[in-house]
């Protein structure tokens, strides 16, 4: 079954945990559909939490290109996410103390724009420091990122946030009006007990649409990125720095680059945020974001994309479905118990699953016997004589 | 507020930050990662006191404003502490077979579960220690200083415990162990030292600073489950500034941060003062130094050293 | 799913088998709502399963109406959670005893954590997934405008908000409130610094949009000099620097508008400092929490405008009784708010039509508007509405004041002015906002 017993068969199948990954996941979508027919679940609340799923996905997904490729203990992923939430609001919200207004691309353009001079700024000083210090480093500054959004109010007005921020695809030809002008649907698999689907509904769809699309995009690129001699590159820093620089490569401007990329992603998911939500508060910006989206990533696999974004989805999962406790009554209180949650979580994970559920496999095989079409090459002979002088592919 | 009264608030605060960060600069330099769970330790010391100050009473007499029992809820926090953190490294951390980032993550789940579990415990809501307040002390007045016995307790108290760290670090062999493990681990465990050992004896002490730390930051001000996480932050500036893995770096580095913190008004005040040449570097500067910016200022100064002196003040050779 | 390595395409196909079989199922069951149906996406989304709420006649089903509830169960504002809960408990009680129209009215809870991003999510449950066509929330002003903005407006749900005071609610009338507007409480604020005979002031506020609003309709207000004005974060182990600043500007007249924690903190450094000054709050700096952690005599003389509930009125003594009868202690008023977000709603679902967002909408405000006879129970409010009245036939007075929504949603409020004595919270008048 592994790769090195059966190297034919091996790229075609899949691993252990990632069967146990997709059967589960694909149980728990069958409930999620069953539910939804049956009118147990709501669709739009579930295309909610799809959305911000999507969202703790992007924001893992931006993480793992910073600390799976690059090795980058980043802990100012708040601060990436707040300034693309805020980049966006302050330029297309009425109630923007400095802009407004604006079309929902400038504004995802400045939050870009914005993301990429925070992550120099806060890049320079903290990239050549050794992990821990980045990590201690990244959470101070992004304190700092923080309480500027917060006493600021010429900027950004302060503790009473941004207002009347308009849905990303305001002005568009089809998409604005898809809305309203889809018709009311009406499901009835169990009679007597119809699900119906309706303007709601169809503007949770486009906000699902929107967040699919980054996350598609984010994906595609940090795939091609990985397995590019760029990424290569980068994983080598993340194993041996030293010998990365022994090598002749400029570390430093790769760790960069690897910071401000994963920055952009981030910042993606503060844009798709701030017009999910329509509102924006200095207090998007609390360092638990951070500490959310490193659960993310180590739960899901360090270094692995799909980790990524298996992750988001559990994140989504604790954070709304401890909710659901509430109906049970328990003698204990749910916050709190939802902290414990977490730390029992991180802790049960490095203790014994320290790569997470997820990790990377055929991403970390050497590239040139990866094929640009994404399965990897199976060697016709042992690894030795390959080496050796065999056939290349 | 006069000068002197600013610098001896200074002192007061420092002396809390000092009883954190010399315990997590112990932790960092012989069980070698950040912990972040060091500001929750504080808190479990100060529920500890809380809880025992509870159930002991006042004893009847008091030194410098606070009850006989006080001091004995201060041993229980110290102990409580201890005990978490030994518990802690036993359970989760030595069988843990990771790097330092590992730890760190895993010291960041860690944290979550000390408050998580304080917080089921005692609520959310904040509360204070069941010690009469007091007024400040009269012949400090005319001076500008404005203290109370309590803070002088605190003062006091941190001297001692940082005293006897000193004199436990220099004239013993368990902390000639821990400065040589502090200094080259590796040679210190070919050199007959049970490196295990010591680390355990690291955590109870690290840990025990921490927990009087917790306990004092009560007395201080009050408790509730986030306050140890608070400080956190401005507690590893202070370590940074003074140079991971030298304790007496750590000393320095809370000292100064804790001054700077409580400070920050004067030097608004003197900011306000200075004329500056550009106008809007001026504006900048004075709505940037301000009480609002305090704990920002800190961690500015934090990565500011770490860019000139990636060491710190006293820090060890770049590995 | 596959346990061994299956064929990739055979996996495949099977897959698309099923997605198509699947769809196909699916359009059997397929039909479109008729336009022009009266709910919007929030009612009749989706129904839980469980019970028959959602649909269009609520006279058939004996299950309970559900309503939704966003509250500060956790983070910066739980105390205000735990005084709402003790009222809407209180209120649900004397509701059931009566029931309405021989249904039950249940209240579902989710917490927003004091915080926007949480209070959101909570508010989408309500709304989509358990499909409530009337929601209370939330406490924090910030959270409550939050929702209202994204989750609300554009559907049918209506919104109270139990406690919120932020100014900027007055913009959104279709935001109702059942606390009256921050406004009045900084004029009152304002005038009574300035009756005091002080004209000059120090002034530190908590930097969240409650603070923020506050002080902006403060500074408004204020006539005379304003000493010293600086905000202070949430949640900080010490505020000496604002203290001694406040100390620092010679003004004799203190207002504090912050929170309990934080004023606590200020309270105790002030003593500790030997710091001398006249104190004035606003609201949520008086809690019982700041009287057990504060030493005797730190804030006496001190003067805090309160929202506030007619202390002598008859249905308010009621009230009161069965308050301390119940959980021991005095109500506040934030638990008063509560009690009248609860019956109001009741008496909405009674004389509404049907159980929808579009007929409470109609309903809400009727019921607590001055045409009517006016009552001071749920039960004979109920009476009237049982005997064939309309939502104009009557008038409920709440607990909290005549409630009376104005066009933008705000109430008539009630202020009391608080004056700390013997260390105590002693009323000294009322004022109407």
């Amino acid at each position: 079954m592994s790769p090195l017993g059966d190297p034919r068969g091996a790229p075609s199948g899949l691993t252990r945990s990632e069967e146990l990954v997709l059967g589960v996941s694909a149980a728990f979508l069958l409930f999620l559909l069953v539910a939804m027919l049956t009118g147990a679940l709501g669709p739009t609340y579930f295309l909610f939490l799809v959305g911000l799923a999507g969202m703790y996905a992007l924001l893992s997904l931006g993480l793992n290109a910073q600390w799976g490729f690059t090795g980058l203990i980043n802990f100012s992923v708040a601060a990436f996410f707040g300034i693309g939430a805020y980049g966006t609001a302050l330029m297309t919200a009425s109630g923007s103390p400095i802009a407004g207004g604006l079309s929902p691309l400038a504004g995802l353009a400045v939050a870009l724009v914005a993301a990429f001079a925070l992550a120099l700024l806060i890049g320079i000083p903290t990239l050549r420091l050794r992990a821990d210090y980045l990590a201690i480093a990244s959470l101070g500054l992004a304190e700092v990122v923080r309480l500027i959004a917060l006493n600021e109010r010429w900027l950004t007005n302060g503790s009473a946030g941004v207002r009347g921020i308009p849905g990303f695809f305001r002005g568009w030809p089809v998409l604005s009006t898809f809305p309203d002008a889809m018709p009311g649907l009406r499901i009835e698999v169990i009679p007597g007990s119809p699900v119906i689907l309706e303007t709601a509904f169809w503007q949770a769809s486009l906000n699902v649409l929107l967040v699919l699309a980054f996350a598609g995009v984010a994906y595609a690129v940090l795939r091609r990125a990985h397995r590019s001699p760029w990424g290569r590159v980068l994983r080598t820093i993340r194993s041996d720095e030293d010998l990365a620089r022994a090598l002749g490569k400029h570390t430093y401007s790769f760790k960069m680059q690897s910071f401000v990329l994963g920055s952009l992603i981030m910042a993606l998911a503060g844009v798709f945020y701030a017009h999910l939500n329509l509102y924006v508060g200095p207090g998007d910006l609390d360092p638990i974001t951070t500490f959310y989206a490193w659960v993310a990533v180590i739960l899901g696999g360090s270094g692995s994309n799909r980790g990524a974004l298996f992750g988001g989805v559990v994140i989504v999962a604790i954070r709304e479905g401890t909710r659901f406790l509430n109906d049970v009554a328990l003698p204990i209180d749910p916050a709190p118990l939802r902290l414990l949650l977490i730390g029992v979580v991180i802790v049960a994970i490095m203790r014994y699953r320290p790569q997470g559920v997820l990790p990377p496999q055929r991403e970390l095989i050497w590239p040139r016997a990866v094929d640009g079409s994404g399965a990897p090459e199976t060697p016709d002979s042992g690894v030795r004589e390959r080496k050796g002088g065999g056939e290349d592919e | 507020m006069a000068v002197l009264g600013y610098l001896a608030n200074g002192l007061v605060f420092s002396s809390i930050i000092v009883l954190g960060s010399i315990g997590l600069s112990l932790v960092y330099s012989i069980a070698d990662f950040a912990n972040f769970a060091h500001g929750d330790t504080m808190t479990v010391g100060a529920y500890a006191a809380l809880v025992t100050l509870g159930a002991v009473g006042g004893l009847g007499g008091a030194v410098l404003g606070l009850p006989y029992g006080f001091f004995v809820a201060l041993a229980a926090g110290i102990a409580v502490a201890a005990v978490a953190a030994v518990a802690t490294e036993k359970l989760v951390y030595e069988p843990l077979d990771t790097d330092s980032i590992g730890l760190l993550i895993t010291s960041i789940g860690i944290a979550f579960v000390y408050r998580g579990v304080l917080q089921i415990g005692f609520g959310a809501d904040f509360t204070r220690f069941d010690v009469q307040a007091l007024r400040p002390i009269a012949s400090l007045l005319p001076y500008g200083v404005r203290v109370t016995l309590h803070d002088v307790a605190i003062v006091a108290s941190a001297v001692v415990l940082v005293v006897g760290l000193h004199l436990l670090l220099q004239y013993t062999d368990l902390g000639r162990k821990m400065r040589a493990m502090a200094d080259n681990p590796e040679l210190a465990r070919v050199s007959g030292i049970r490196t295990k050992r010591v680390k355990l004896w690291t955590w109870v002490i690290g840990a025990g600073l921490a927990g009087a730390g917790g306990v004092f930051l009560g007395l201080f001000n009050q408790l509730a489950p986030r306050m140890g996480f608070n400080l956190l932050l401005v507690i590893f500036a202070a370590v940074i500034l003074g140079g991971i893995g030298s304790v007496y770096g750590a000393m320095a580095g809370g000292f100064l941060i804790g001054m700077i913190n409580q400070l920050t008004p004067l030097f608004s005040d003197v900011v306000e003062a200075l004329p500056i040449w550009p106008g809007w570097l001026e504006a900048a500067l004075e709505s940037l130094v301000s009480i609002e910016y305090a704990n920002a200022i800190a961690f500015v100064i934090m990565v500011v050293v770490l860019l000139v002196r990636p060491n710190g003040i006293a820090g060890e050779a770049a590995t | 799913m596959s346990q061994d390595n299956t064929n990739v395409a055979d996996r495949r196909t099977l897959l698309k088998l099923t997605g198509g079989a699947g769809i196909t199922a699916l359009g059997g069951c397929l039909s479109t709502t008729d336009d022009g149906d009266g709910s919007d996406g929030s009612g009749s989304d989706d129904g839980d399963g469980s019970d028959g709420t959602g649909s269009d006649d609520g006279g058939d089903s004996t299950d309970p109406y559900e309503i939704g509830m966003v509250d500060s169960q956790t983070g910066s504002l739980s105390p205000f959670g735990e005084r709402n809960q003790r009222g809407v408990d209180l209120a649900l009680s004397a509701v059931n005893e009566v029931g309405i129209d021989g249904r039950e009215l249940d209240v579902i809870v989710e917490d927003s954590g004091s915080e926007n991003q949480s209070g959101i999510a909570a508010a989408q449950k309500l709304v989509n997934q358990d499909g409530v066509p009337f929601l209370i929330g939330a406490v924090g002003s910030g959270v409550s405008l939050a929702i209202y903005e994204s989750v609300v407006e554009g559907t049918d749900v209506v919104q109270l908000s139990q406690n919120s005071t932020g100014l900027e609610l007055t913009e959104f009338p279709g935001l109702l409130r059942m606390s009256p507007s921050g406004l009045s409480q900084a004029n009152a604020l304002a005038d009574l610094i300035a009756d005091d005979g002080y004209d000059r002031v120090a002034l530190t506020y908590v930097n969240n949009d409650y603070g923020q609003s506050l002080t902006d309709a403060f500074v408004d207000a204020w006539d005379g000099e304003i000493a010293y004005e600086n905000s202070h974060d949430q949640d900080q182990q010490s505020y000496s620097g604002v203290v001694s600043e406040m100390n620092g500007s010679d003004a004799e007249a203190w207002l504090f508008i912050t929170y309990q924690a934080e004023f606590t903190t200020m309270v105790n450094e002030v003593y500790s400092s030997g710091y001398e000054a006249q104190f004035y709050g606003a609201d949520s700096v008086s809690g019982d929490d700041v009287i057990e952690n504060t030493p005797e005599g730190s804030m006496d003389g001190m003067r805090i405008v309160v929202p506030s509930a007619p202390v002598e009125e008859e249905n308010y003594q009621s009230f009161a009784d069965a308050f301390a009868e119940e959980y021991d202690r005095q109500p506040t008023s934030w638990a008063a708010y509560a009690y009248d977000c609860v019956i109001n709603a009741a008496l909405a679902i009674q004389a509404a039509d049907e159980f929808t967002g579009a007929a409470l909408q109609e309903t809400v405000r009727r019921v607590s508007a001055p045409e009517g006879e006016a009552v001071t129970s749920f039960e004979a409010a109920s009476e009237i509405l049982a005997d064939g009245g309309g939502p104009d036939d009557v008038d409920y007075q709440g607990v909290s004041g005549p409630i009376d929504f104005d066009e933008n949603g705000d109430p008539v409020g009630f202020l009391q002015i608080q004056e700390v004595r013997d260390h105590e919270y002693e009323p000294v008048e009322f004022t109407q906002g």
